[in-house]
Order: structure tokens, then C-alpha cells, then sequence
């Protein structure tokens, strides 16, 4: 295979889990920042996704299959969020480390129940027809879901991205941080508002679950995984921005794929290492924040 | 982070319960004892939580059934099987072996799954003079150099079963092969066992790779360099979660179109090849049993192992049926039940021509055994090991 080709399907690659790693981190930036709550269970969420696709959607998913399992992941998700909102509600006074023990803590038990209701073996489903198999394009073959998944990614990116800098919602949003009592005179409640956040950062986790059960499959601790690299991509992004976590997201799609193919040897240190340079140059991440919570 | 605080949380939890059962448990065993003098109590360590759960379920079940079929006795003395966790490693596993040993004061301990477990009991059990019969683990180490006498295994070691794949595709139209695997020792013992075997028979290795263990979640970049390594063919070894993402991953980039794939049977072993569906047909594999084997202990078996558990048998569970009967035959040997004469028993037992794997015999304390080729394809509707050949009989040191 020439050596063009192998740099194209690492570039390519690098953009589908940058995108998919965003929307994941989209949501847990957006409670941290926004409300200020740790939510340590946000991995948890990501894996309830993934589990109802292999379940509603099938191990070889068709249009009605998939289309139960996306209804199922906004709901799950939506209440998901709301049931965190409440959890957390009577702690957001309260440091992050009270936080973190229980979202934590709540992360243990969903892992738990999720390994009670699905088993232990690893669940993998098929996207629906036309979106699986491999595209050829004048000898360079790529798999035609994260090609779709690049699609669908940008697309949640740019939607979540209008509604938190350009819609009345958003501005909503980042008013309740800036000052919740002002929001409060408008007659909004700023309680609804967290909910709405919760609620918000919840569904993008269950719907990146969904996006990313063809690839990453079902499987018990994947939580704990999906949860570190998140927490990472906020981290280097900069808390509380929407513009940090994506360039985050997307440069370390590009860490890990091509990365990895140029530096094998180093393939375990690259994300990490990368970390760590970042937060020793920027501790406070990429991009300083500018619509979040100071503490 | 979470995964770390989990498995203290369990720790505390099981440390927290062993202490309790422990206060009363010891004088209701000392009674029940003492009404059956005959009786022999079997540890039975497995993974009951963790990413090899299901091994350990297919184990107690191997272990159950063969109970079952034979009134609950070995070598004709009634046997209590005490259960305890041996979780993902030695920091779950060796306390549960310490426990079965000291609280429970069990005779023989069956199982373990992992290799770092069973090294890390070594020493515990040597010093306890208690036999334990290796269900799973096939770390090279646990039965050759500084081995212990009581340590015996039903199961395979990783390079004998790499080295049946590298022997045959050696002599096969495949002259340059790739071999990848996980970067920890039973990759590298794969890795090492194939290129051993394959170079011997006058083939190349055109490349390896070792993608970081239980980090991996794309296998692209790797996927890349085998592409551009000018191999035939590709040999690897991966189990659990990561095998189904290698082979779905290695069918959507197109690899397997153009460089066929080959395998250590665990990649396509068991729950695993439910989960990587189409994108496993076709895949060559070695290993020293598949549910598909045409012989009269497997039809039996087979037939038995479905109608109770209403699956195919694995590899483990044989591997654990096997234990029982070898177990069985050791205990009808022995006036006491301790591991100096169980070990001198098992030294004796010879060809075991009843197994559902065929015929096999200790040598080092560990299976020579025949391997066999095997193609994942459909038989009645369901993913199966195809037997393509016998490839006759390995040793475990090979």
C-alpha cells in the first residue's frame, strides 16, 4: 500500500474519533463548566448508549432497528440527565471532590446494573445496510461507517456548537453561570436551566454511545475508558469551553491514528505525554475559559 | 480512575465478607468434616467479575457438569466445591487463593484463569503442599524453570498453541507472514512460539507488532503497517474485547480481502465470535479443541454440555472437565488426599483417551496435545470452528 494512501486513512481515521471524542467530551464539558458539577459518571452514559444500539438496534442493525434505538438513546439520555440534575443538585454548593465521590460513586453502580442487565460478553452490532462494509476509492479502502460517522459527528458538532454560542437558549445558559440571580428576575428558573444542561450533556454521551457501538462495542469498563479520554480532552481543551474541547478532541483523533502509525514504539505514551506537555506550557488548558464558572 | 476505586471498593467489600464467613465458617466445615471423613473439598478459583467472566463461567460449568455425570465424586469420594473470586489479576486472585487455603482448608484447587495469578500463587500453594490443577492460564513459565511440583495444568502454554498455526502455515503457500499480538506476556509468547515454529519451517516474518494491552481501541495505525509490509499473510494472537475489535476492525479496512487471516484459537474461541459475526468467516485458527470435533467423548459432551446449558462448549469448559477427570483419577489413586501424593498420582496417569479433545498426557505437568485447524463458517444456522485437519500432537514446550 503506497505511502499516501497509509497517510490518508490515518488522517481520515484521526477526524472520525476526534469527532466522535468530541461529542463525548462536548456533554462532560458542558455540566463541568456550565454548572460546575464533576460528573464522573459521564462514561456511564456513553455505555448505556452503546448498549441499547447492540439491544434495540440489533447485532446487525436495519432503518426501523436503528431508528428505536435513536428514540431510545435521547430518551434514556434525557432522563439520565434529569435523574443526575437531581442527584447532584443538593452538592453544587459543595467542593469538586464531594462531587466527583458521587458521581463516582453513581459511575460504580451503573456499572454494576449495566453488567447485571447485558451480561459480561463483549455485544458488537453492524451498522444498518448501506452504511457498513468498506469503500473503495481508486485502490484506497476505508470503512464506509466512520466516513458516515464523520458526517453525522460534524453535523451534532455544528448543532451543538450553534446552540450554546448563537441560539437564546445558549445565551440562557451562559447567563445562569455569569449570574444566576439576574436570570432569575427574568423569570426563568435557574434550576430548570441546570436541568436543561444535564439533560443536554446526557443525550450527547447516550447518542456518541450509539454513534460508537459499531466501533468500540458494548463491553463492561469500556465506561471507564470512554470517561478517561473525555476527561483528558476537557482538561487539555480549556473547562468550560465548547471551542477547547474540540480542538482537543480533534488533535488527539490525530494523536492517536496517525501517531501511532509513525511512532509505534512510543504508541502508549503519545496521548498522556501529550497531557502532560500541554498542561505544563497551559495549565489551564488550550483555551482559557471564557463562558464557565471561576472558582 | 474509576476502574482502580472499583476494585478497592471490592476488595474492602470481599475482604469485609471473607472476615465475617470466616468466624463461623471454619467449625460448620469441621463438623460437616467430620460426618464424611471421605469427603474432599475443591477450590474452585474464577473469575466471577471483570473482563474474564465469561471464561470463568464456561469453567464452572466444564466443572459442574462433569459432577454432575458422576454423582458428585472424584475417584469416588464425595467433593464440595467451595467457589472464590479470581477476578482480572493477582490482586484479587492471590487473596482468594489465601482464603481458600487458610479459611476454607480446601484439598485441591482447580482453575485460574490468568496468568499473572497463577504465578503469583505459586509460592503459596508450594508452601501449603496442596495441588493445583490450571484450568486456563498458559503463561510458559508456570511449569517450566522455577516450577513448582504441585502445580499442574489442563490447559495449553501460548506458544505451543502459536506454534501449531506457525508450523502448518510454514508449510503451506504463505512465505511472509506478519505477526501481531498484545504487549504482555502471552502476546509475546505467541508472537515468539508462531516465529519460532514458522522460521523453522522456512518462512518469513515480515513484520510484528505489540499494539499497548487493554489500551487499544483502534487498530488502524497497525492495520497500516501490515498492509505496507509485503506480508501474505497475518498471524495473531488477541482474546476478550480486543479480539473482536481486531477482527471486525481487520475485515472493515478491507485487510482481510487481500491478506488472509490466521490465528491462536482464543481470537475466535466462545462468546467472542457471536460478537465479530461475518467479519470472522472464513478465519484459520489452531487450538487443541472446538466444539465441532468428530469423536464419541465430544459428541457426548457436546450434546450433554447444550441440553444443560443451552450453548456450544469452549475450550474452557473442556479444559475444566478435563481437570475433574484427571482429578478423578488421581483421588481413586491415594489413601489421603494431600499434594505430594496427588502430584505422584497425576505423574502416573498416562494417555487420557477419553477426552473430548482426544487424546492427551502430561509432560513437564502440562498437555501434549493435538491441535487441530479449525475455519470459522456456518453450520445449521450457527458460527462455528470447522475441523479442517488434524494437525497431530504438540508438546507444551515446542
Amino acid at each position: 500500500m503506497p505511502t499516501t494512501q497509509i497517510a490518508v486513512t490515518a488522517m481520515v481515521n484521526g477526524l472520525a474519533v476526534g469527532l466522535l471524542l468530541f461529542i463525548i467530551a462536548a456533554g462532560l464539558s458542558l455540566i463541568f463548566g456550565m454548572m460546575d458539577v464533576l460528573n464522573l459518571a459521564h462514561g456511564s452514559l456513553f455505555l448505556t448508549g452503546a448498549y441499547l444500539a447492540w439491544w434495540l438496534g440489533g447485532e446487525q442493525q436495519t432503518w426501523p432497528s436503528l431508528a428505536r434505538a435513536v428514540v431510545a438513546v435521547i430518551v434514556v439520555g434525557a432522563a439520565a440527565g434529569g435523574l443526575l440534575s437531581l442527584m447532584t443538585a443538593p452538592l453544587s454548593r459543595r467542593s469538586h471532590l464531594e462531587q466527583a465521590l458521587l458521581t463516582l460513586g453513581i459511575a460504580l453502580v451503573a456499572a454494576d446494573i449495566l453488567s447485571a442487565l447485558f451480561g459480561d460478553d463483549v455485544h458488537a452490532t453492524e451498522p444498518p445496510p448501506g452504511l457498513g462494509g468498506t469503500v473503495v476509492i481508486a485502490g484506497w479502502t476505508y470503512p464506509r461507517y466512520r466516513l458516515v460517522l464523520i458526517g453525522v459527528a460534524a453535523l451534532i458538532t455544528v448543532g451543538v456548537y450553534w446552540t450554546i454560542e448563537r441560539t437564546s437558549m445558549g445565551a440562557l445558559f451562559r447567563a445562569t453561570v455569569s449570574d444566576r440571580d439576574m436570570v432569575a428576575t427574568t423569570g426563568v428558573d435557574p434550576r430548570l436551566v441546570r436541568v436543561g444542561v444535564f439533560v443536554l450533556g446526557s443525550v450527547l454521551a447516550t447518542v456518541a454511545g450509539l454513534l460508537g457501538a459499531p466501533i468500540y462495542h458494548a463491553r463492561p469498563g469500556l465506561d471507564t475508558t470512554i470517561l478517561v479520554l473525555a476527561l483528558v480532552v476537557v482538561v487539555v481543551g480549556g473547562l468550560g469551553s465548547i471551542r477547547g474541547p474540540l480542538v482537543a478532541a480533534l488533535l488527539f483523533g490525530q494523536i492517536e491514528s496517525v501517531g501511532r502509525a509513525v511512532l509505534p514504539g512510543l504508541a502508549s505514551f503519545l496521548l498522556f505525554g501529550t497531557l502532560a506537555a500541554v498542561l505544563a506550557v497551559r495549565p489551564r488548558g488550550l483555551f482559557v475559559l471564557t463562558s464557565g464558572a471561576r472558582r | 480512575m474509576a476502574g482502580i476505586n472499583r476494585r478497592a471498593l471490592l476488595g474492602i467489600a470481599a475482604g469485609l465478607g471473607a472476615a465475617g464467613i470466616a468466624g463461623c465458617g471454619n467449625s460448620l466445615d469441621a463438623a460437616a468434616a467430620r460426618s464424611d471423613d471421605n469427603a474432599i473439598k475443591v477450590g474452585l478459583v474464577i473469575p466471577q467479575a471483570g473482563v474474564y467472566t465469561p471464561l470463568g463461567l464456561d469453567i464452572q460449568r466444564g466443572w459442574d457438569l462433569w459432577l454432575r455425570q458422576h454423582d458428585g465424586k472424584l475417584g469416588g469420594r464425595r467433593v464440595t466445591t467451595v467457589v472464590a473470586d479470581e477476578g482480572e489479576g493477582p490482586q484479587t486472585g492471590v487473596p482468594a487463593v489465601q482464603k481458600l487455603l487458610q479459611n476454607d482448608q480446601v484439598d485441591v484447587l482447580v482453575g485460574i484463569v490468568s496468568s499473572a495469578t497463577a504465578l503469583g500463587v505459586r509460592d503459596l500453594v508450594t508452601s501449603a503442599r496442596k495441588l493445583l490443577l490450571i484450568a486456563n492460564a498458559g503463561a510458559g513459565a508456570i511449569t517450566t524453570g522455577n516450577s513448582s511440583p504441585y502445580i499442574w495444568r489442563t490447559s495449553f502454554t501460548n506458544a505451543q498453541v502459536a506454534a501449531a498455526m506457525g508450523a502448518h502455515l510454514a508449510g503451506s503457500d504463505v512465505r511472509r507472514a506478519y505477526a501481531i499480538a498484545p504487549d504482555y506476556v502471552a502476546g509475546t509468547e505467541a508472537i515468539n512460539g508462531f516465529s519460532k515454529a514458522y522460521r523453522a519451517g522456512g518462512g518469513t516474518i515480515a513484520g510484528q507488532s505489540q499494539p499497548p494491552f487493554g489500551k487499544t481501541q483502534d487498530y488502524q495505525p497497525f492495520l497500516s503497517r501490515i498492509q505496507s509490509s509485503g506480508a501474505q499473510g497475518t498471524f495473531c494472537f488477541f482474546g476478550g474485547a480486543e479480539s473482536v475489535a481486531f477482527v471486525k476492525q481487520y475485515s472493515q479496512f478491507g485487510v482481510s480481502r487481500t491478506i488472509p487471516l490466521y490465528a491462536s484459537g482464543f481470537l475466535v474461541e466462545g462468546g467472542v465470535l457471536k460478537a465479530q459475526g461475518d467479519a470472522a468467516d472464513g478465519i484459520l485458527s489452531t487450538l487443541h479443541y472446538t466444539s465441532e470435533l468428530d469423536n464419541p467423548a465430544n459428541t457426548a459432551f457436546a450434546q450433554a454440555f447444550r441440553s444443560a446449558y443451552g450453548a456450544a462448549p469452549t475450550v474452557y469448559a473442556v479444559q475444566a472437565w478435563d481437570a475433574a477427570a484427571v482429578l478423578s483419577r488421581a483421588v481413586a489413586q491415594v489413601n489421603a488426599v494431600d499434594g505430594d501424593r496427588l502430584s505422584k498420582a497425576l505423574k502416573g496417569v498416562g494417555v487420557i483417551s477419553d477426552s473430548p479433545r482426544g487424546p492427551w498426557s502430561f509432560v513437564q505437568q502440562s498437555p501434549r496435545q493435538n491441535f487441530y485447524l479449525r475455519r470459522v463458517q456456518t453450520n445449521a444456522g450457527e458460527r462455528v470452528n470447522a475441523v479442517i485437519k488434524d494437525l497431530g500432537p504438540l508438546d507444551p514446550q515446542s
